[in-house]
């Protein structure tokens, strides 16, 4: 099948096919769900080296099971989301485990946030406060407000209630405000409330 | 909850924002590995699977000549077991016993019962 073809196929579709031996599906799904991937596992680790790890192990184990996808069991993204964050979830564990000391303290923004666009000194700031947030709450804050997922989706990926994600969310963006009460004036947080 | 979402938001969106437009990318050394995999689990998954090695009694049963041939083999065997566990007595009702029997030496007999060596 052309390459181009696939661009209007729905993930579930290509996986099919890739199931069934197609390789340009093989390419399709990777350009297509690798970035979000790797976006999502930054976001939960807060490091770009063990991002890159849990995103090719998040899709290998994809290719692994394409042969036994159902179409109509879920979305191919929701199953993502939740190995994308076991996969996180378990690495924070094994490392809280083995060396607190080692990590590095979050590098202090304020001698080059004027050097740097404003916008990016954003993005690490909210990085380093999510890094500080329980790993649930930070999965729920970033699956509703940065991947832009709704409740629903949300619960089915973290297997809990509405309810509950609501609840995470909420907690979530409080201690997030309070992070991130402290930048207002470097990072231009006040001017545009 | 104590606070709106409206009032949760008044200032993070702005954050949420910023992260949206600075999405960490995956490399091209790291998209290159993903698609090789990808092929590796491919070309696994279709390999054609390896012949199995016949069994023994596959093996046999193929010399034999195949199931014509065991079949005729099954049936003579039964019918070999079922008169050898039969009695005959058809074949012995009423006859004479002189009508199959053949005396292959009749001066011999005659020698022995006169005694005469």
């Amino acid at each position: 099948m052309p390459f181009d073809a696939m661009a209007e196929m729905s993930d579930e579709t290509l996986l099919v096919l890739f199931a069934n031996g197609d390789g340009a599906a093989a390419r399709a799904l990777n350009l297509r769900l690798t970035p979000r991937v790797m976006g999502h596992a930054y976001r939960l680790l807060g490091n770009h080296a063990e991002a890159e790890d849990v995103t090719q192990e998040a899709m290998l184990r994809l290719w692994k099971i394409a042969p036994e996808w159902r179409q109509d069991e879920a979305k191919v993204t929701t199953w993502l989301y939740r190995v994308v964050a076991n996969l996180c979830i378990d690495l924070r564990r094994r490392a809280r485990g083995v060396a607190l000391e080692s990590i590095p303290e979050p590098e202090d923004g304020r001698a080059t946030a004027a050097e740097i666009l404003q916008d990016a000194a954003r993005a690490e700031a909210l990085q380093e406060a999510l890094d500080q947030l329980p790993d649930r709450q930070r999965q729920a804050v970033v699956l509703r407000h940065i991947e832009g997922l709704a409740n629903p989706e949300i619960a089915e990926i973290m297997e809990i209630t509405t309810e509950a994600v609501e609840s995470l969310t909420a907690r979530g963006k409080r201690a997030l405000t309070a992070a991130l009460s402290g930048r207002q004036e470097e990072l231009g947080y006040g001017d545009e409330r | 909850m104590a606070m709106s979402d409206r009032d949760d938001m008044s200032g993070l969106e702005v954050f949420f924002d910023a992260a949206r437009a600075h999405a960490a990318e995956p490399s091209v050394a790291l998209m290159a590995r993903i698609e090789a995999d990808a092929q590796a689990v491919a070309a696994q998954t279709s390999a054609p699977p390896r012949p199995r090695r016949a069994s023994l009694s596959s093996q046999l049963y193929r010399l034999l000549g195949g199931w014509p041939a065991v079949t005729g083999l099954a049936t003579a065997a039964m019918a070999g077991v079922w008169l050898g566990i039969s009695l005959p007595e058809g074949m012995l009702d009423g006859a004479n016993e002189s009508a199959y029997l053949i005396d292959v030496a009749p001066e011999l007999a005659f020698d022995l019962a006169g005694g005469n060596f």
